[in-house]
């Protein structure tokens, strides 16, 4: 099924994303560590924006970005049987993996600690954002790979509706090529003039092109991880998905509202009517509406398969394969889903966002959504499809049994008491929070809880990557095979397409109400008249 | 979809309505995010006709004119005296800051080249400090950059 090209695709993809993981972690351990009262301080304060950097940019971007390829890979070629082109992988490798290394240099030289917002007139140094618009080209370059498959696909199969986990895989492609352009933007026309030359730039306005891509961002990321609630949990189970026509319903919603809703991430900045940040919040709750319709959709399957398996009204929940690191894995995912979905509306609420605009509550709310509900879905992702992609089996069923829960029950843990700290102040992207003793006292153990729960996760993560590197070395040869994880029957053409499979209206609908989301805060913006100001060269 | 489904489907829908009727109607009586309160902006030589310090205009009303910069506030100590209604105006004359009153809903950013403006009723009963902090990261001396607001009666 796979090409030899293919498989070296996913290999490199998906092993590079372990090692931003690694990295990443390595800095999240740091500054947890680091900034909790009565632990010890690993690093200085330059030391913990370096690091805090490197972990928004290695975690956020480069672990999520590459493990996303290489499923999307694996995704679109089992259930479409459509071989992607060489030359386009070819390309997408070069170019995402020497923007991130041309990156990464900078960073972790301590030259480019903008954090991975980067809102200037901070400016770091030239090459991390001339990598950055590299590896954002490479993207483009994989999307145009993906979307070639899907049209010789679709061109050789009319009349047939698209299967579920390629349908997933679209939607995340179109969301990313709404998204990008406004960071290309952003880092074209503003930040690498500003780096290179000390172009003065308009704060409000690369904010506002930031969160045209920042959101969506979020979409990128997570439906990845529906996909695997769709295509692949209901094949674990052996059941079929409670509903198909719900599916791409949910993915429709993704795609037409994912983008016009950035300005809910700068509720609290001057310079934005009020109704425009109504207009987004708006538009906002119906891209919530779509998390909704997948929550039902997927508790559904799993009563379908509870019931399957001989259990009652309540009993079914118990019938469950709790064992199954896979299964494990992607129900706590699920779980956590439920929670980073209702401080998500918190979040998006005009009304409440300040109260926790910029403070632990949103830490813990995106280790939660991204850190948990995406990641934690590629690690159960990994003890499914490493057989297939790595020839080789997992090294230690037994420490693959537990990692999911010790990271369920350390977030968990982590994401309450940081949530709670938030609605205190306690405030993120702080070295030290103590402000000369003047902070309230419940700050300090809320955030001991916290990086007790945080340590819980961290080491589950380490538990994780060891496993997976030494499953590379001493992994028994694979006993599963690719088929067996496909549909027997190469995808489901048995499904007849729905008005949700015409997907040319969809993008239309969706760039419409970009253009009308957007109008508004750009009309504001520019009707006013720029005010840029001298950019600050970060350590200068 | 079943029936189930699209109950649900308008259940939530439903739901998410009722939210934003819910914040549309409390914006009316105040509740709105603290940027919009009668903002103003202006370009970035407004820097020099921009005078930090406390102004009262009488009544409890008081203006206060806060410039932040890397790594603080001026003034850094606020002392107000029975404050019926404060207008913080807050600018920036380099990298984005945020201010934050640590226990109140007073949560800003400040936008380098924009006056940012958030009108505050303090609690009647509150005498006493608050904690004031940047909230957005400004560089390596961003843990060091706050204020004092002190309340008397
Ligand atoms: C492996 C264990 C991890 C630990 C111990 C950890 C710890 C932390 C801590 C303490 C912060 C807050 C720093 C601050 O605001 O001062 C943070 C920020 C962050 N974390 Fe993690 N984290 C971990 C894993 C992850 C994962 C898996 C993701 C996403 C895939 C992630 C994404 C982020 C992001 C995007 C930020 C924000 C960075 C910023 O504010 O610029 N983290 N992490
Ligand atoms: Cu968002
Ligand atoms: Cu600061």
């Amino acid at each position: 099924m796979f090409k030899d090209y293919e498989k070296v695709f996913m290999r490199i993809s998906i092993l590079f994303s372990f090692v931003a993981l690694a990295l990443g972690g390595l800095f999240g351990f740091i500054q947890l560590v680091s900034r909790t009262p009565g632990f010890p301080r690993l690093v200085d304060a330059s030391g913990y924006y370096t690091a805090l950097t490197g972990h928004g940019v290695l975690m956020a971007i480069i672990w999520t970005a590459f493990f996303i390829m290489g499923i999307a890979v694996f995704v679109m070629v089992s259930e479409l049987r459509v071989n992607f082109r060489k030359t386009l992988l070819g390309l997408t490798l070069v170019l995402t993996l020497g923007g991130t290394v041309t990156a990464a240099i900078p960073i972790l030289a301590g030259r480019a600690s903008v954090l991975y917002t980067f809102y200037p007139p901070l400016i770091g140094h030239p090459l991390f954002y001339i990598g950055l618009a590299v590896v954002i080209v490479g993207t483009w370059v994989f999307s145009a790979a993906v979307i070639d498959v899907f049209l010789r696909w679709r061109r050789a199969n009319r009349g047939v509706g698209i299967p579920v986990g390629a349908f997933g895989v679209i939607t995340t492609i179109i969301i990313w090529l709404e998204a990008t352009p406004g960071l290309s933007i952003e880092v074209l026309m503003d930040l690498i003039p500003a780096s290179l030359f000390g172009k003065p730039v308009d704060v409000l306005l690369d904010r506002t092109l930031f969160w045209y891509f920042g959101h969506p961002l979020v979409y990128f990321w997570l439906i990845p991880a529906i996909v695997a609630f769709y295509a692949i949990m209901p094949k674990l189970l052996g059941v079929e998905l409670y509903s198909v026509k719900a599916a791409k319903l949910a993915y429709i919603l993704f795609i037409l509202a994912s983008t016009p809703v950035g300005l809910h991430h700068q509720f609290v900045d001057s310079g934005l009517s009020f109704e425009a940040k109504l207009l987004h919040t708006t538009l906002t709750y119906s891209v919530a509406l779509g998390s909704f319709v997948t929550a039902f959709n997927v508790l559904a399957t799993l009563e379908r398969a509870g019931r399957a398996r001989g259990g009652g009204a309540f009993s079914w929940i118990l019938k469950l394969p709790w064992r199954n690191p896979v299964f494990a894995g992607l129900a706590l995912a699920f779980i956590l889903f439920g929670f980073g979905g209702i401080g998500g509306i918190v979040n998006a609420s005009l009304t409440m966002n300040y109260v926790v605009h910029n403070t632990l509550w949103v830490v813990g709310h995106f280790h939660l959504t991204v850190g948990s509900i995406v990641t934690l879905v590629f690690m159960s992702i990994t003890y499914l499809i490493f057989p297939v992609v790595f020839d080789r089996n997992i090294f230690s069923g037994s420490l693959a049994k537990i990692q999911p829960y010790m990271w369920f029950v350390g977030m968990f843990i982590f994401a309450l008491a940081y949530h709670i700290a938030g609605i205190y102040g306690a405030p993120r992207r702080v070295d030290d929070s103590s402000y000369m003793g003047l902070s309230p006292e419940i700050w300090s153990p809320l955030l001991q809880i916290g990086a007790v729960g945080g340590l819980i996760f961290w080491l589950s993560g380490v538990i994780f990557i060891l496993n997976v590197f030494a499953s590379l070395k001493f992994g028994a040869p694979a006993t599963v095979n690719g088929a067996s994880l496909s549909n027997g029957s190469g995808s489901e053409p048995e499904d007849e397409p729905t008005i949700f499979d015409r997907l040319s209206i969809w993008i239309i609908v969706a760039l419409i109400l970009i253009v009308i989301g957007y109008t508004v805060p750009m009309m504001e913006i520019f009707s006013r008249g720029l005010s840029p100001v001298e950019i600050v060269y970060i350590g200068g | 979809m079943d029936r189930w489904e699209a109950l649900w489907i308008v259940i939530v829908a439903a739901t998410l309505g009722i939210f934003i009727g819910t914040l549309v109607a409390i914006a009316g009586v105040g509740y709105i995010p603290p940027s919009e309160v009668e903002a103003e902006y202006r370009p970035t030589d407004a820097v020099e006709e921009f005078k930090p310090g406390v102004r009262s205009l009488g009544d409890g009303v008081y203006e206060v004119n806060i410039l932040a910069y890397r790594f603080s506030f001026q003034p850094n100590k606020i002392v107000l005296e029975n404050p019926k209604e404060v207008r913080f105006r807050i600018y920036s004359n380099d990298v984005l800051h945020g201010f934050n009153i640590i226990g109140t809903n007073v949560n800003i950013m400040v936008i380098p080249g924009y006056v940012s403006e958030i009108v505050w009723r303090p609690p009647p009963d509150f005498e006493g400090s608050y904690l004031v902090i940047c909230n957005e990261y400004c560089g390596i001396g961003h843990s060091g950059m706050f204020a004092e607001l002190v309340i008397k009666r």
